[in-house]
């Protein structure tokens, strides 16, 4: 099945967590790694990243039974929803601090944010001890020689795993890129 | 030899890279660039937990908002969460021992018999076995279940507080359990024997010496937890479950012989070094937490291997199961709705 899903698919999503706001947790799960990586890729810092995802996904579900479709992608939606939640910020920020903020760019990157987010979710997908590496070393920020520790390995086998993890992903990241460059 | 190679110098450029912050980009050959620029996105990953928080944070809202159940007494343990019903079910304690054996029914007329147990309920399978049941001893609940080839049998060791030790004993024996040693005064001011039961659980049966036999500065019940390497455990229970020591007590050795970790402040799971009659037996902990899914993402941090993602059961829980490094497998769940069996 297509992580991107058909038009009619996604519409129905909507439909359904229009009249059962239960439903929800569908579009979440579907859209998540894609507002995370737009807004990370805007602010560059884990915690702020949070927070404004959570605030999108909040002020979403508030509004979703106002959404109407038009032929704009659903994730379109959420991006818009994304980059005004920033633009308050940095406008708050800016009467904080007593001068006005740099206003956030206007133009989103679909394909790169898409890209991004397609690894954040390949990463889920890795053999348990490869995206335990991962995640360690790229969440937590964790030294080899502590993850080596934690994991009761030597740290020549953490570098491997880790080689083997950002190989595995690169080699799925280019098959996905070419399935979808085939379908445009 | 050349993949070490490969994977000593995309270590350097990923140490670069995580210790720059900004966006440098370190050299790289023509092999590696792909990879160092994929590390560069990787920077950027989200955090697990939080994306299982905001889920279970918008699940609460979704549900809290079509949930027409009324709001309960949170009944000062257990936290509402916000409206709506109580994280955790009525008349349980954070963490209840879930004893999955080989013929539910008899340990069910175990308790009664022994402990007086009262039988809240039981939901049999077709073939007549018990699927779940639930059994209240003094202010605590312990479930049981038949083992099935999926949840194979796990029997436990668990300590249970009585008014006279000496009756609870005869009577544990009457039903069939296997006295490892008859009620006697221990230094640590308690009055107290052990049996196994015919299914394989041990029962450490005590009173406190003193005013009242049944201590109130911990449960009438604790699971208990004899392990091998007991310093690991209880780290794990930290770091997982945000679990505090209460008490540790040390051989001269350094062997831990006694230890007490307190959960959610109405819990308390007691350890052990394992040795010669308590060996090594992991049991199930069925722990009532605010929010599963975090939960859940911590303790697969800390080290625990997930057996079932967080989902919504029929019976009215948000829960997942885990299997800690140390064997002992762990629910942890969050009450989303009352369901009436």
């Amino acid at each position: 099945m297509s992580r991107y899903p058909a038009e009619a698919d996604e519409r129905s999503l909507i439909v359904e967590a229009q009249r059962d706001a239960s439903r929800f947790a569908a579009l979440y799960e579907r859209y998540f790694d894609r507002v995370y990586a737009f807004v990370v890729s805007r602010l560059h810092d884990r915690d702020a990243a949070e927070d404004l995802t959570s605030q999108t996904f909040h002020r979403a579900l508030e509004n979703l039974p106002k959404f109407e479709w038009r032929g704009v992608p659903f994730s379109a939606w959420l991006l818009r929803i994304a980059a005004n939640a920033m633009a308050d910020r940095w406008a708050s920020a800016g009467r904080e601090q007593g001068h006005p903020s740099p206003e956030p760019s206007e133009t989103i990157d679909t394909d790169a944010i898409e890209n991004r987010a397609r690894l954040f979710g390949l990463v889920r997908k890795l053999p348990p001890e490869q995206r335990r590496v991962v995640l360690l070393r790229f969440v937590e920020q964790r030294s080899i020689r502590e993850i080596a520790t934690a994991l009761q390995k030597t740290e020549g086998a953490v570098k491997q795993l880790q080689f083997r993890a950002l190989q595995s992903l690169r080699e799925t990241m280019v098959k996905v890129g070419k399935r979808i460059g085939a379908r445009k | 030899m050349a993949k070490q190679n490969l994977s000593l110098q995309l270590d350097a450029a990923i140490t670069a890279l995580l210790a720059r912050g900004d966006s440098f980009v370190p050299a790289a050959g023509a092999e590696l660039a792909p990879l160092v620029s994929m590390a560069i996105d990787l920077r950027e990953l989200p955090r697990e937990s939080f994306r299982a928080r905001l889920k279970s944070d918008l699940e609460r809202r979704t549900t809290m908002s079509t949930n027409a159940t009324p709001a309960r007494d949170a009944g000062g343990t257990g936290q509402a969460a916000g409206a709506g019903v109580n994280w955790k079910r009525e008349g349980f304690r954070t963490v209840t021992p879930y004893i999955v054996v080989d013929g539910a029914g008899k340990l069910m007329d175990f308790v009664k018999a022994v402990f007086g147990a009262t039988e809240r309920f039981r939901v049999p399978r077709p073939d007549g076995k018990i699927m779940h049941a639930e059994a209240s001893i003094d202010r605590s609940i312990i479930e049981m279940a038949d083992a099935t080839a999926q949840y194979p049998a796990r029997p436990m060791p668990i300590h249970v507080y009585v008014r006279d030790v000496d009756a609870a004993y005869a009577r544990a024996l009457a039903a069939g359990a296997t006295s490892y040693y008859a009620p006697v005064d221990q230094e640590y001011g308690d009055y107290d024997c052990a049996v196994r039961d015919a299914l394989g659980n041990n029962w450490y049966i005590g009173a406190r010496k003193g005013a009242d036999p049944i201590p109130s500065d911990v449960p009438n019940l604790m699971p208990f937890i004899h392990a091998t390497g007991t310093q690991k455990v209880i780290d794990f229970m930290k770091a997982a479950f945000g679990a505090e020591e209460m008490l540790k007590v040390e051989a001269p050795n350094g062997t831990i012989v006694h230890a007490k970790m307190r959960f959610g402040g109405d819990a308390v799971i007691e350890l052990s070094e394992a040795r010669g009659v308590s060996d090594p037996l992991p049991g199930l902990m069925h722990m009532y937490v605010p929010d599963a899914d975090a939960a859940y993402a911590r303790a697969v941090a800390a080290g625990a291997t997930s057996l079932n993602a967080p989902a919504d059961q029929p019976y009215g829980d948000r829960s997942a199961n885990l299997m800690d490094p140390f064997g002992n497998m762990w629910t942890v769940a969050t009450h989303i709705k009352d369901v009436v069996f």
